[in-house]
């Protein structure tokens, strides 16, 4: 079975993703030099992980009595990670949250390297914009046969 | 026996359906684009169609027995969804080529405005008819 709707919840979990990765990469960003944490210790680096599964379609799928086969893959974010990167040191004793040495753990957060999967993020995301503004074309001109 | 909506409008209507098919089928891989592991898949009707509708003359012969061949009649095909092969594998083992799907997408998204253009004129054309010409 296939149908229009497959084609919007399809895409539209592509975006709700890179939303989703766009979250994380703005929180990461934002703390760039956070220090202090409710676990203790420097903000760590935080990633998503992204996982492909078969878009359920029958009744039975949608409410998990069966599993979906479906040929047309959702996406979803399955997981989020923290970055495994030691933090950076720095000398600065001033600091207070320095250490005995004098050094102060920074978060290991490269700017370019978030940059750039903010670019990839939204350019992602516009592709699924783009899949269903398609996917609406083709539907609206469809209500049209026979006009 | 002569229909009122013949081989062309079935033909038509056929590949509406494997247009919609291939429109998710890309939209599918547009939405994995990032998705590690994940390979792009591909859809192929035009061969299983062609091949259907090569049935050429053989509209017109009546069977009169359940066991004859069944001739004419709607085409009947059964597209083929499969990882496509032709595709470099990223770092990720990702297969996705996000330009090919976007000009898929947007090829995919004409013809089928091409075959709706077709059906809307034969519809015009029986309506027409429909109103003696008026």
């Amino acid at each position: 079975m296939a149908d229009f709707i497959t084609g919007f919840r399809v895409s539209g979990s592509g975006m709700a993703a890179q939303r989703a990765r766009m979250n994380t990469i703005s929180s990461n960003l934002a703390n760039i030099n956070t220090t202090r944490t409710a676990e203790g210790g420097p903000y760590r680096r935080k990633d998503v992980v992204f996982e492909s599964m078969p878009d359920a379609q029958s009744f039975g799928e949608v409410m998990g009595a069966t599993d979906p086969k479906s040929d047309f893959q959702r996406v979803q974010v399955t997981d989020v990670v923290y970055d495994k990167k030691a933090p950076i040191l720095k000398h600065d004793p001033t600091h207070p949250d320095a250490n005995d040495d004098g050094y102060v753990a920074y978060p290991n957060i490269n700017l370019m390297e978030e940059m750039t999967n903010m670019i990839q993020a939204t350019r992602s995301y516009e592709a699924n914009v783009q899949a269903i503004q398609a996917t609406k074309d083709m539907a609206l001109s469809a209500l049209e046969i026979g006009r | 026996m002569s229909n009122l909506f013949d081989k062309t409008s079935d033909a038509l209507a056929t590949a509406l359906r494997m247009r919609q098919m291939r429109h998710n089928v890309t939209s599918s891989n547009i939405a994995n684009a990032e998705t590690p592991h994940y390979h792009a898949k591909k859809l192929d009707f035009e061969n299983a169609l062609a091949s259907a509708l090569n049935m050429d003359g053989m509209n017109s012969m009546a069977t009169s027995n359940e066991q004859h061949f069944a001739t004419g009649g709607k085409p009947v095909v059964s597209p083929e969804i499969y990882e496509n092969p032709d595709i470099a594998v990223n770092n990720d083992g990702n297969t996705v080529d996000l330009e090919k799907e976007m000009s898929a997408l947007a090829e995919n998204s004409i013809m089928y405005k091409t075959a709706l253009q077709l059906i809307n004129k034969k519809m015009a054309a029986l309506k027409y008819a429909i109103s003696e010409s008026r």
